[in-house]
């Protein structure tokens, strides 16, 4: 592995996806095989029991709704029964179930139960196939992006999925940051910035102080599950309200078919309505009106008006976020220097008139909503990989997006290093044994804003054992958080007295227990090694065609001289012209089977050459 | 001039042997700045003269994270370096969030100033209070609503004191003043009333004492005068009506004892005292029938009052006789 391995950055959509790099000092989008920037986050199994991923995936969800699964960043590194799972369960067309050990969520898929991390591994697999067809060769480090209120265990489920997909993932970093990264490329900025993301299905708003090509953030906050798919939702739910009025109390709910074309026609309503003022939604034969009669259609028209009242409270979510980040931040709205809008939402008119009024600006239009993440991300990638090189001399100071903490006594959070803090950091803690001659103690690190322990995400716990017994209170425990900069927690607790230590490396759960990556990650890179024997192969082929031509190509004055001589074979050269052509061809293409064949006629002219050359004077 | 920098600093051999990916100078760099952490103020980590401006605090910082955060070795070998970055960089972090934060600078900047910066400091706080106190005074001579604040002050001052003193009088007066200088004054305006109320009963007490002095030698005329300026003061005083009823009576003047009891009676229409007063009057003027009725009423009142029984039954037997 050198520096000079390509390394690409990665923007893990909910509903899209983009790949980018650094070229020549300057960040791009990588275009997937079909050409387009955006790849669908979908991921599907064919009728006839074939993977499908990205727009392939999505073109046929209509027809194959329940083994076609979108979103499903909304349910990694999620917990089974939590809210959000219940939430999702009751909207998507597809099936979730239990993990085996019952804390994860698993998404039916082909008839088998497959981890979230897995589904997502398989968009970034083919966001990296792109990738490498676009390089021409083989690309394994990358940097991907998270919301920034993603928890840790959200992040290292998508550091699982990198893993999965074949990737060595240098940092997972959050989208806003990645997206002010873009932002500030190449100029020099002294500015406070704020980035407002509002994507397909997370909120994030981050305030950055940028100066001297470091980006420090200074606060970020976010709602993990408000995005362009609760808008659609609104959509979907007046359609499907409106349309058991008029139909008598047809429940289109009912029927998965009709949801997933209800779910694209509010999709395409609502972007078109960024557009114009109106909206035609058109769904003919959407359900069965019962034996004999016609069909049912829909046919409604939404306009901007309605939308903005159906989504009104949306919207003022996103705001109400704003307003506690930027206090989190210590900073006015009236000192902001620009604000970013990134995410397809924020093309919506509402949302860019709220945020104008909030801050009192004009939002900064300098940047691509869809691809501005992406592009940070192959940024910090640069950085990452090679950062000494001009150009990607950015540092990125991030911060802690939730309270960090552990369970004290009546099942109350104490937060050790709160929220918007910048990593790496450490901190301490005294504590005391609440019982008489206790001589262990169990510590349980949590995550959230609650001070409810059972509130918060559990990120791990370890137990310190060998305290001196002694009266409750009268043994001090010093608890120890340290975060490195690559966002790993460690967590250590200390007998002050008996300097008795216990520590640990808090990997948070992703629902995958580590034997079962091991096991996908072979399995993945089976397929990867069939992949690259492959290329191998090819490269062995190639070799032999390129030596061959060049053989023939020695040959040819030879056999001249000698054809010159000879009665036969006046037509050899003209044929072994046409070979060598063809060889030429093939070995710009990549094609392995018409390589075999050019390097089997090479073969026989070689032959023939090498006879002609050595064959003696036509005596007559 | 690297060599000048470190002086008096030893580096261990160990540590600048390591194998990792780091130059000489850097590793230097890396092991003089841990090193000192626990010396250094947050000015020094920041490289910074004592009390730099917040702007230079943040400019510094960001200079030297370039030089001390991780991430700016990604991908090289760092061994216990690593370590050591991170803590010089958290330390930074914490020495820009101190100097640049609204509430803590101000007590950090006092904490760490040089011992003749604490004295400049210190004398220039001194002269400062001098300068304002000074400022004060002037303003209160030349604004007029300042001037009025301070009079305000030191009438309620001054009317306190007197009523301490039992200068009820004075009191009230200056009570008053704030009162009319101050209408908004809710506290002047009773304050002046309850001194008024001590004052008259303080002049009441004291022309009593006068009339019961002279009483005691015998001396009913000027006891009498004593009692009328009693009652020039506070008109309505029941117990100086009685006691003048009774001088006017021992004078021989029954026709003033009777508009005294009378007096008395208004102030009071069920005083046991008044009445008997008056029957007295009225027997001393030959008015015995009124007499009797009077003085039946101040026993009706007051069944325990022997003298008016005495009298009434006096007055009965004769009126039968």
């Amino acid at each position: 592995m050198s520096d000079l391995d390509p390394v690409i950055g990665i923007d893990l959509g909910t509903t899209n996806s983009v790949v980018a790099t650094v070229r020549d000092g300057v960040p791009r989008v990588i275009p997937n095989r079909s050409g387009q920037p955006l790849t669908p986050s979908v991921v599907a199994v064919a009728k006839n029991g074939k993977p499908l991923v990205g727009s392939l995936a999505k073109r046929q969800a209509i027809t194959n709704a329940e083994n076609t699964v979108y979103a499903a960043k909304r349910l990694i590194g999620r917990r089974w029964g939590s809210k959000e799972v219940e939430d999702a369960r009751r909207v998507l067309p597809y099936e979730l179930v239990a993990g085996p050990e019952g804390n994860d969520v698993r998404v039916v898929l082909g008839g088998k139960p497959v981890s979230v991390a897995e589904i997502s591994a398989q968009v970034l697999a083919e966001l990296k196939a792109d990738a490498e067809a676009w390089f021409g060769g083989p690309v394994t480090r990358a940097v991907i992006t998270v919301p920034a209120y993603f928890n840790d265990g959200q992040r290292q489920a998508t550091k699982d999925a990198g893993r999965i997909a074949g990737l060595e993932v240098l940092r997972i970093i959050n989208e806003p940051t990645s997206a002010a990264l873009a932002y500030g490329f190449g100029k020099k900025l002294e500015k406070k910035v704020v980035v407002f993301d509002l994507g397909g299905g997370t909120f994030d708003v981050s305030v950055l102080d940028i100066g001297q090509s470091v980006y420090d953030v200074i606060a970020v906050g976010g709602d993990t599950y408000l995005g362009g798919e609760d808008f659609d939702r609104r959509i979907m739910d007046w359609l499907t309200f409106n349309f058991a009025k008029e139909n008598g109390g047809v429940d289109l709910r009912q029927d998965k078919m009709a949801l997933q074309r209800l779910r694209d026609a509010a999709e395409k309503a609502k972007c078109e309505l960024s557009g114009t003022p109106t909206a035609d939604i058109h769904l003919p034969f959407l359900a069965a009106a019962g034996e004999g009669k016609a069909a049912l259609h829909l046919t409604k028209q939404l306009t901007r008006e309605k939308l903005e009242e159906l989504t009104k409270d949306l919207v003022e979510r996103c705001i109400a976020v704003t307003e506690k980040t930027l206090k989190d931040a210590g900073v006015r709205s009236s000192q902001i220097d620009e604000v970013i809008l990134v995410g397809g939402m924020t093309r919506m008119p509402r949302v860019q008139r709220a945020v104008r009024d909030f801050f009192g600006q004009e939002p900064c239009k300098g940047v691509h909503p869809d691809e501005v993440v992406a592009l940070g991300a192959a940024i910090q990638a640069q950085a990452l990989a090679a950062p000494a090189t001009p150009g990607s001399e950015v540092l990125l100071l991030d911060v802690t997006p939730q309270n960090l903490g552990i369970m004290v006594v009546g099942g109350y959070f104490q937060t050790i290093i709160p929220r918007n803090t910048t990593v790496p950091t450490n901190q301490t803690h005294l504590f005391t044994t609440v019982q008489d001659n206790q001589t262990s103690v169990r510590i349980a690190v949590l995550q959230g804003e609650s001070d409810k322990a059972t509130d918060n995400e559990l990120l791990g716990e370890f137990v310190l054992a060998g305290i001196r017994p002694a009266r409750r209170g009268e043994v001090a425990i010093e608890i120890t958080f340290d975060i490195s900069a690559d966002g790993i927690v460690g967590v250590s607790a200390r007998d002050v007295d008996t300097g008795q230590e216990q520590s640990i490396n808090v990997t948070a759960t992703s629902g995958l227990t580590e034997d079962e990556l091991k096991r996908i990650i072979d399995e993945h890179l089976d397929d990867q090694l069939e992949k690259k024997q492959s290329t191998a192969d090819l490269e062995r082929a190639r070799g032999r065609v390129a030596s061959a031509v060049a053989e023939v190509e020695g040959l040819v004055p030879a056999v001249q001289k000698a054809l010159e001589r000879s009665r036969f074979g006046r037509d050899a050269v003209q044929k072994a012209e046409g070979v060598l052509a063809r060889a030429r061809l093939a070995l710009e293409g990549k094609d392995a089977d018409e390589l075999a064949r050019v390097s089997e006629a090479l073969e026989r002219t070689l032959q023939l050459f090498k006879g002609l050359a050595a064959a003696p004077p036509d005596g007559t | 001039m690297s060599g000048d920098r470190y002086r008096g600093h030893l580096f261990d051999p160990a540590d600048l042997a390591e194998a990792v990916d780091l130059d000489e100078s850097r590793r230097k760099e890396v092991l003089f700045a841990e090193a000192s952490l626990p010396t250094w103020t947050h000015w020094q980590v920041l490289g910074l003269e004592w009390n730099a401006p917040p702007e230079a605090v943040r400019s510094a910082y960001l200079d030297k994270v370039k030089i001390f955060h991780p991430d700016r070795y990604a991908g090289k070998k760092l061994g216990s370096y690593r370590s050591r970055l991170e803590r010089v960089f958290r330390r930074l972090t914490e020495a820009r969030d101190v100097l640049t934060s609204e509430t803590d600078r101000a007590p950090y900047v006092l904490a760490t100033a040089p011992a003749l910066e604490v004295t400049r400091l210190e004398a220039r706080r001194l002269e400062d209070e001098r300068r304002s106190d000074e400022r004060r005074g002037r303003l209160a001579r030349h604004n007029p609503l300042l001037a009025r604040a301070g009079r305000i002050t030191n009438l309620m001052k001054h009317g306190r004191e007197m009523m301490g003193a039992g200068q009820f009088t004075q009191a009230a007066n200056d009570f008053q003043l704030v009162a009319s200088l101050d209408p908004g004054n809710t506290e002047a305006g009773p304050l002046a009333a309850a001194a008024r109320k001590k004052a008259v009963e303080a002049r009441v007490t004291e022309c009593l004492d006068k009339a019961q002095a002279a009483e005691a030698m015998g001396g009913w005329q000027g006891a009498l005068a004593a009692y009328r300026a009693a009652l020039e003061i506070d008109p309505a005083h029941l117990r100086v009506l009685i006691l003048a009823s009774r001088a006017a009576l021992e004078l021989g003047d029954g026709n003033a004892a009777r508009d005294f009891a009378d007096q008395a009676l208004k102030v009071q229409p069920r005083s046991a005292a008044a009445h008997e007063a008056l029957g007295v009057a009225l027997e001393s003027v030959g008015k015995r029938s009124d007499a009797r009725k009077a003085l039946e009423r101040a026993v009706e009142i007051d069944p325990r009052l022997d003298s008016a029984k005495e009298r009434l039954k006096k007055l009965r037997w004769s009126f039968l006789g």
